[in-house]
C-alpha cells in the first residue's frame, strides 16, 4: 500500500515513516515531525494530552491522502500517523511523510497532509502547565450552528 | 484508547427516541461518562440534536458557547444540521479541532 494512516498510543518512529516513503523511482522524500513544545502563548507547558475520535480520524486521514494522490499523482507514497494520550516536551505528536519522483510534489504533498490534518482531523489537545493548571487549546471549527 | 462505542438510539415511545452523544475534547468536562443521552423526535435532524443539547446545557454558558462552534458526526463523516439523524450509528459532538 502506498498510503499508511493511523492513530496510536505508541511512540512514533520517523525511520518507519521514511522506510514506507521510499521506492526505486523516488528521488525525493519529505518528513514532518510535530513535537510538543515547552511554551505556548507565554505559558510554560509541561506536557500535552491528545484526545481524538479514532474511527473518524482514520477516515479523514485517508481522505486527505487520497486527495494528495489525486493532486500529485498515483506514484506518490504517503504516511500520516498521530499520537493519542499524554506526551511530554519534545515527544512527537504527529509524523507526516511523502516521497515521489521529484522534490516539488513531495514537498507540497507533505505540507498538504499536515495543514489538512490540523484543520480537519478530529483531534484535540489539552495543555498542562507548570502552575498545575490545564487548558484545552482553541482550534478550528469543523462547522457549527446553521452550517 | 478510552473510546467505548455506544448504541446510538433506544426506542422509548412512539414519537421520541433517546440518542447517545459521545463527547470529545473540551466537552469531556461537561459529561462525567463522556456521553450524554438526549431525547429527540423520531425522524429528527441534526439540528434537533443541537437544540436538545442546548436545553441540556441551559445555564452553562461555557458549554453553550462551545456547542455553537461544534459539529456533529458519525464515525464516518461530519454531518450538516439539516441531515437526518442516522439510525444505528454512533453520534459524536466535535468541538473545534487542533491536531499536531
Amino acid at each position: 500500500m502506498s498510503i499508511h494512516t493511523d492513530v496510536t498510543d505508541s511512540v512514533l518512529d520517523p525511520a518507519t515513516a521514511l522506510d514506507h516513503c521510499s521506492g526505486p523511482g523516488h528521488g525525493a522524500a519529505d518528513l514532518f515531525i510535530g513535537r510538543v513544545r515547552n511554551i505556548n502563548q507565554g505559558r510554560q507547558v509541561l506536557g500535552v494530552s491528545y484526545d481524538l475520535h479514532s474511527a473518524l480520524c482514520r477516515n479523514v486521514f485517508n481522505e486527505i491522502c487520497a486527495e494528495a494522490k489525486q493532486q500529485w499523482g498515483e506514484a506518490i507514497h504517503l504516511w500520516l500517523v498521530h499520537r493519542h494520550g499524554r506526551l511530554g516536551i519534545g515527544e512527537a505528536s504527529v509524523i507526516a511523510a511523502a516521497s515521489s519522483r521529484h522534490r516539488d510534489e513531495s514537498f507540497k504533498a507533505c505540507r498538504y497532509l499536515v495543514e489538512q490534518m490540523k484543520h480537519r482531523a478530529p483531534i484535540w489537545k489539552q495543555e498542562h502547565y507548570v502552575d498545575g493548571d490545564s487548558e484545552w487549546v482553541k482550534g478550528h471549527a469543523l462547522c457549527g450552528e446553521g452550517r | 484508547m478510552n473510546e467505548a462505542t455506544h448504541p446510538q438510539t433506544n426506542k422509548t415511545n412512539q414519537t421520541n427516541q433517546t440518542v447517545s452523544i459521545r463527547l470529545f475534547g473540551a466537552f469531556r468536562q461537561f459529561g462525567p461518562e463522556s456521553t450524554i443521552n438526549l431525547m429527540v423526535p423520531k425522524e429528527a435532524r441534526v439540528a434537533d440534536i443541537r437544540q436538545a443539547m442546548q436545553s441540556h446545557f441551559a445555564g452553562n454558558d461555557n458549554a453553550l458557547a462551545l456547542l455553537k462552534a461544534s459539529a456533529f458526526a458519525t464515525d464516518k463523516a461530519v454531518l450538516d444540521d439539516e441531515d437526518p439523524v442516522p439510525r444505528d450509528e454512533s453520534l459524536s459532538v466535535l468541538p473545534p479541532v487542533c491536531g499536531g
